[in-house]
């Protein structure tokens, strides 16, 4: 080995230590600046029930109440206008009862818009419901059911419009029936999952 | 004593003045022959050993003045053994193991390169350490159990099958699910969030 291989060994080395001496000294003076606050803590559960939560359920009962009272006094456009704004609440992020809340209210505004004789606006209001849904539920049964009594009262409609409607009504009838019977089906299916569970 | 014509080297130093003898100017004119020949490389093959001493320190000397023009090769092999000689090598006759100067010159900057190099890896080294340093991070490690009552779920097992008579009744359903939300909430804000 010559002096120029010894001259180029040397340099290496003296890098990989001056490499070396750096992070040694880094860690050294990140030991030596104290105590450091506990870097671990334990995660709150993101699905807890939070403020957020209970505050939006308070908003919604709320506006049930106001809606009930206007019922009670035959006010229903008052009480449709309180339902509506059930909608608008604002919930936690993936918070299944925020659905379930919605599509409640949807059904209760779906059949205070049919008694107003709103048929077509109740019609969307659960047909927007419904595709907004991303699980079955009780809930999502019930708006099948209120979809149903939407169809039985176009039928009604047609029936009163005379004969040239019968065959419309009939589809209506046939319509409601299958409403039903999607009801039907969704309630099973859970009762039975949930007896599973038990 | 009369002077040695032949040994004149070893003979008295004459006069300044004195006048060259005959012998003094022939041999003079030979040697004046020999050391032309030997400028333009053509050195006799025998001579005395007087004349060839003398001859050497023309040739230094004609040498000195710049006289001497010596060929690329030849410089290039009498510095080449002068270096040899000075780490300690062998003599000219083994020149096949010594690196030639201008060899040796393309080979001076392989060090310098790998030194270069291993400068820059280190460099990089240390960048990488630096930049890679661990941040001051919260670390979750686990997340806590806790009861089902505490957390945000399906209100089906709550409200379970709604009767079509029932259809309307959000209010009451909505009140039932708010006051089993709000039990959970308590129990958990009453317990410190713990179980």
């Amino acid at each position: 080995m010559t002096i120029k291989h010894l001259t180029a060994l040397g340099t290496i080395v003296l890098g990989l230590g001056i490499a070396i001496g750096i992070t040694g000294l880094q860690a050294c003076s990140s030991e030596t600046e104290g105590p450091q606050p506990s870097q671990t803590r334990v995660a709150e559960p993101t699905d807890a029930i939070g403020e957020e939560l209970m505050v939006a359920l308070a908003q919604a009962k709320n506006f049930h109440r106001k809606a009930k009272v206007y019922m009670s006094d035959g006010n229903l456009v008052a009480a449709t206008t309180s339902v509506r704004q059930i909608l608008s609440l604002r919930f936690p992020a993936n918070a299944p009862e925020a659905e379930d809340v919605r599509a409640d209210a949807r059904a209760l505004l779906a059949k205070l818009l049919v008694s107003q004789g709103q048929i077509e606006e109740a019609m969307r209001t659960v047909q927007e419901g419904l595709a907004q849904t991303q699980r079955e539920s009780f809930f999502v049964a019930n708006l099948h059911t209120v979809q149903g009594e939407i169809h039985e009262a176009r039928a009604a409609q047609l029936d009163a419009e005379g004969e040239a409607s019968k065959a419309k009504a009939a589809d209506e009838r046939r319509a409601a029936i299958a409403a039903y019977d999607r009801s039907i089906q969704i309630n099973e299916k859970l009762q039975k999952q949930l007896m599973e569970q038990r | 004593m009369a002077p040695h014509e032949d040994d004149f080297l070893t003979d008295p130093v004459p006069e300044p003045d004195a006048e060259a003898t005959p012998s003094e100017r022939a041999h003079a004119k030979t040697f004046a022959d020999i050391v032309d020949k030997a400028l333009v490389g053509r050195t006799p093959v025998a001579m005395s050993a007087d004349d060839r001493a003398l001859l050497e320190v023309a040739t230094v000397i004609s040498s000195a003045h710049g006289g001497m023009e010596l060929s690329s090769t030849r410089q290039r092999s009498i510095v080449e053994d002068a270096l040899r000689q000075a780490v300690g090598g062998v003599g000219a006759g083994a020149s096949s193991s010594v690196t030639p100067i201008a060899r040796g010159r393309a080979k001076r900057w392989v060090p310098w390169a790998v030194a270069a190099a291993s400068t820059l890896v280190a460099a990089a080294a240390i960048m990488l350490l630096w930049l890679r340093a661990p941040q001051p991070t919260t670390v979750v490690h686990e997340t806590a159990q806790i009861p089902a009552s505490w957390t945000s779920r399906p209100a089906d097992p709550l409200v379970g099958p709604i009767a079509r008579e029932h259809a309307g009744d959000a209010s009451a359903r909505i009140d039932y699910l708010f006051a089993d939300r709000l039990d959970g909430y308590r129990e958990r804000r009453l317990s410190g969030g713990k179980p």
